[in-house]
């Protein structure tokens, strides 16, 4: 062998890995909530989200079409009923998932999610995990995702639009000693409430307002005594309805017992949209004005004592 | 004063019985004999009404299919091979369970006769001592006379054994055996009952019916149903022989 | 030596009354939002009495939140407690309980395709599926234990029992798959709460556990027959079909309306005629009263510690009634176990 056949091949030897990370220089290069540094060599086209929250601020960020799958809860907007369902949760099915060719899978945290991560990764797919559990970390997962598609400007104008909601009612609203008690079921199963560390207590500060199961952790099932003894100033349940029977405001406010309590007496009873209340998204801030505006709205209707 | 015609008993397409035709009269211990599967206990189940049956059985002249059963109980009673109560009754308490037929349903009889049945029962058997005992601390000789007590608290005219003694010690078996030979002198009662034990069968049986794969082989006189051919041809071998030698260990 | 009687004396039934209404009593006084005793006997005074009570948060938790609930528990625990006793009896299965028949899961079944349809508004809905869908369940494992074997066989009812029970929880589960956004609904439903109960649902419950209850109160020699053995039972006269259809019919119309109100509470069934049974003795005349009242007492104690132990948090009075019932099964067989070894 002569040495200009070593050195070609030595040169050929040395130049392939450059030329490989030159083709794969990552345009972008995304931090998911796991804290794991994910590159992707374009901004993401094929994305299956498996979380709603992901679903609904993909699409205020104008990515609706990139979405090519999307978990089972996931149900707004409306357009995107359209897109296929994938099984998601601790049965979250991979095959499915590899079937719909996506770049980017983003999904929730969850005690599966680590297996599932490694099972999508394996087979070549990017797993970019969000995990917000309050309104900062909101504003995280809107801009991991923002990166994640090559939106950043888009993803900085959300959180700014949402920041500036959120201010403004923070100043429109007093600091009163007010109380309000979020119930997520209605009595016949059990009155479940949001306690601390959850988007509703979140919401409630916001307007001014002190969680009246402040010292549960969570979601958690209170008694019924209590809620009458606490005697919150408002009550807000996310009950649904079905169409049939009295609604959930109705049936809150005839319960027996409870005839009694200020909010009861005064019909400040509200019933909110479950979703908008307790998913990590951009529509936090529509569940923060209705919050706001029923909080007023019945006030100046509340004849004078 | 029972009957028996042309009965068959089926479980899917196998006749357990077949076309089996006997009778009994009072005063009389009718030995059903046969190997394994011939049938034996099959018929004790038709004449409880525990299995149904195609043919005839009938008791002092009725079908007993037209019989109810407080009222079949007062005529037929029954002790079975095994009989184990799971939860601790006492003793009485399970003798005294043999006088449902003549309660009237709701309330337990407070009659005085009852009682008297009752307290003859628990004598005859040796257990006034052990009456408040929990059957599940009985040795397998106790609970079996708990349940002989019990049939005869019922005091039934005619009284069916599937091999009672089957499992007990000797002792134990001579002591049923002759407890039932005692209570069938009264007048107007009958007893069938089934045996494995040739020699038991000739001892206390005055009658026989032999059965072979559900099929009625030879009825009559003990003696005259166990003969050594009939022997031969339902076991395959010769019992006399087999009998004579087994004892003949005994003679010295 | 003493005589030997088989039903509960006068002064015994005067003793369960009297634990009955202490336990009632004491489960009324204490709960989550502390309530003084005066308060609460005043209350109570003046709702017995119908008399004027002054209108107050203790008027309101006393007679509008806890005495209903304390009642409805009572009757739960009594019902179910009854039906288990039964059941044991019936079936000479100690481990028998209602929901061994099934019962309990095709009254869980009948009231989640009522929610899954979307009859939610009124529990009336609910209630009429759990114990249609309760009966039908048991014409479905009789039929099928028929089919199976003509004389009803105690195994085959049982076997039938817990195959069925399987079959319906994959069915639950196929259903909760299907029902998207109802599923939230149906998930606090089949862990049951006895937290919304009211008068109503008490007084439902003492009419049909009247009813039921008294049936199978009615048949305790014929219990004890069956206990003493299926066979042993025909022969000594007992008309076995009948009062096996009699006793199944009124346990699973019981255990529909229990579950359609309080949703599936374990081990009531189970554990209580067990320890009634190391009290009173096997025998059903007295083993039947004493599973009820006691029946009755241990569940108003469960439903207290579900109230009052994580306050404000409310836990499952089925966690709670697993917890304590277990315990008090595995020292149950312990000690049996350890009393036979001795007997012999």
């Amino acid at each position: 062998m002569s040495r200009k056949t070593v050195a070609l091949f030595l040169c050929l030897l040395l130049a392939l890995p450059m030329t490989g990370a030159l083709a794969e220089e990552p345009a972008v290069v995304v931090t998911d909530m796991y804290g794991r540094e994910i590159a992707l060599a374009a901004p993401a086209q094929r994305v299956v989200a498996l979380t709603a929250a992901d679903c609904e601020i993909l699409c205020a960020l104008g990515c609706g079409d990139a979405l090519v799958g999307r978990g089972e809860y996931c149900d707004y907007p409306e357009s995107i009923l359209a897109v296929p369902v994938v099984q998601s949760g601790a049965e979250t099915n991979i095959e499915e998932i590899l079937a719909l060719e996506p770049q980017v899978v983003l999904m929730g945290d969850m005690a599966q999610s680590r297996d599932q991560v490694d099972m999508l990764e394996q087979n070549g797919v990017k797993v970019v995990v969000s995990n917000a559990e309050d309104i900062a970390g909101t504003y995280t997962a809107i801009r991991m995702i923002g990166q994640l598609m090559g939106k950043d400007a888009e993803a900085e104008a959300l959180i700014a639009d949402m920041q500036a909601t959120f201010d403004d009612i923070r100043a429109k609203s007093e600091n009163t000693s007010k109380t309000v008690y979020f119930e997520v079921s209605p009595l016949e199963w059990g009155l479940w409430a949001a306690g601390k560390n959850t988007f509703m207590d979140e919401l409630a500060g916001i307007c001014g307002l002190t969680n009246a199961f402040a010292d549960v952790e969570g979601w958690g099932e209170v008694s019924q005594e209590q809620v009458i003894a606490r005697d919150p100033d408002y009550i807000v349940t996310t009950t649904l309805y079905y169409g049939e029977g009295p609604t959930p405001v109705e049936e809150v406010m005839s319960r027996a017992g409870w005839e009694g309590m200020k909010a009861i007496q005064s019909g400040r009873v509200y019933n909110a949209d479950s979703n908008a209340v307790s998913r990590p998204g951009p529509r936090l801030k529509d569940a923060v004005l209705e919050l706001y505006n029923f909080i007023n709205g019945t006030d100046a209707e509340e004849p004078a004592a | 004063m029972l009957t028996l015609r042309n009965v068959t008993v089926r479980y899917g397409n196998f006749a357990a019985a077949d076309q089996v035709s006997f009778s009994l009269e009072a005063g009389q211990w009718l030995m059903l004999a046969g190997p394994n599967g011939a049938g034996k206990s099959t018929l004790i189940e038709a004449v409880t009404r525990g299995v149904r049956y195609e043919g005839e059985i009938l008791l002092e002249g009725r079908d007993i299919r037209e019989i109810r059963p407080r009222q079949l109980a007062r005529t037929v009673g029954v002790l079975s091979q095994k009989n184990a109560a799971g939860y601790a009754y006492t003793v009485e308490e399970v003798v005294r369970m043999g006088r449902y037929a003549y309660g009237d349903g709701f309330l337990s009889p407070r009659d005085r006769e009852g009682r008297e049945k009752v307290e003859e029962a628990l004598e005859m058997t040796g257990l006034t001592a052990l009456r408040h005992a929990p059957v599940t601390r009985l040795s397998g000789g106790e609970t079996q006379r708990t349940f002989l007590a019990q049939v005869f608290a019922q005091d039934p005219r005619l009284l069916l054994l599937d091999e009672p003694a089957n499992h007990l010690d000797l002792p134990y078996q001579r002591q049923i055996f002759s407890l039932i030979g005692e209570w069938l002198k009264a007048p107007g009662r009958g007893v069938i009952s089934v045996v494995h034990d040739l020699a038991l069968a000739r001892m206390y049986g005055t009658h026989a019916v032999l059965l072979d794969r559900g099929k009625c082989v030879a009825r009559g006189t003990v003696d005259g149903v166990l003969t050594p051919e009939n022997l031969q041809r339902v076991y395959h071998m010769d019992v006399y022989a087999w009998m004579r030698e087994t004892l003949g260990k005994w003679q010295s | 030596m003493k005589k030997h009687r088989e039903h509960f004396s006068a002064g015994a039934y005067g003793l369960f009354i009297l634990a009955f209404v202490g336990t009632a009593l004491l489960c009324v006084c204490l709960g989550s939002v502390p309530i003084s005793l005066r308060d609460t006997v005043a209350c109570l005074w003046n709702g017995l009495w119908g008399t004027e009570i002054p209108a107050g948060i203790a008027k309101n938790i006393i007679l509008n939140v806890r005495l209903p609930r304390v009642l409805n528990v009572a009757l739960c625990g009594a019902a179910l407690s009854l039906c288990g006793a039964a059941m044991q009896g019936l079936l000479q299965n100690p481990l028998a309980d209602g929901s061994t028949l099934g019962v309990s899961s095709g009254a869980s079944l009948g009231a989640v395709i009522a929610l899954a349809l979307g009859v939610t508004g009124a529990s009336g809905g609910v209630m009429g599926m759990a114990m249609g869908f309760a009966f039908l369940s048991l014409l479905l494992i009789l039929g099928l234990a028929y089919a199976l074997d003509k004389s009803l066989s105690t195994n085959s009812i049982i076997l039938i029992g817990v195959i069925y029970s399987m079959f319906v929880s994959s069915i639950l589960t196929l259903i909760i798959s299907f029902s998207g956004e109802k599923l939230r609904t149906i998930t606090f439903w089949t862990m049951g709460s006895l937290s919304g109960t009211n008068y109503g649902h008490a007084g439902l419950l003492s009419l049909f556990l009247a009813l039921c209850g008294g049936v199978i109160l009615g048949h305790a020699r014929e219990l004890n027959a069956f206990a003493m053995g299926e066979d042993n039972a025909r022969h000594i006269g007992v008309n076995i079909r009948r009062v096996k259809l009699t006793i199944l019919i009124a346990v699973s119309v019981l255990i529909g309306v229990c579950v359609s109100i309080a949703g599936n509470i374990g081990f009531v069934g189970l554990v209580i005629p067990h320890m009634a049974r190391m009290i009173a003795g096997p025998n059903h005349k007295r083993l039947l009263p004493a599973s009820l009242f006691s029946g009755a007492v241990f569940l108003m104690l469960c439903d207290l510690a579900a109230r009052t132990v994580l306050s404000p948090i409310e836990l499952n009075i089925g966690v709670v009634t697993s917890l304590v019932g277990a315990i008090a099964f595995v020292t149950i067989f312990y000690r049996a176990g350890k009393g036979r070894d001795r007997g012999c």
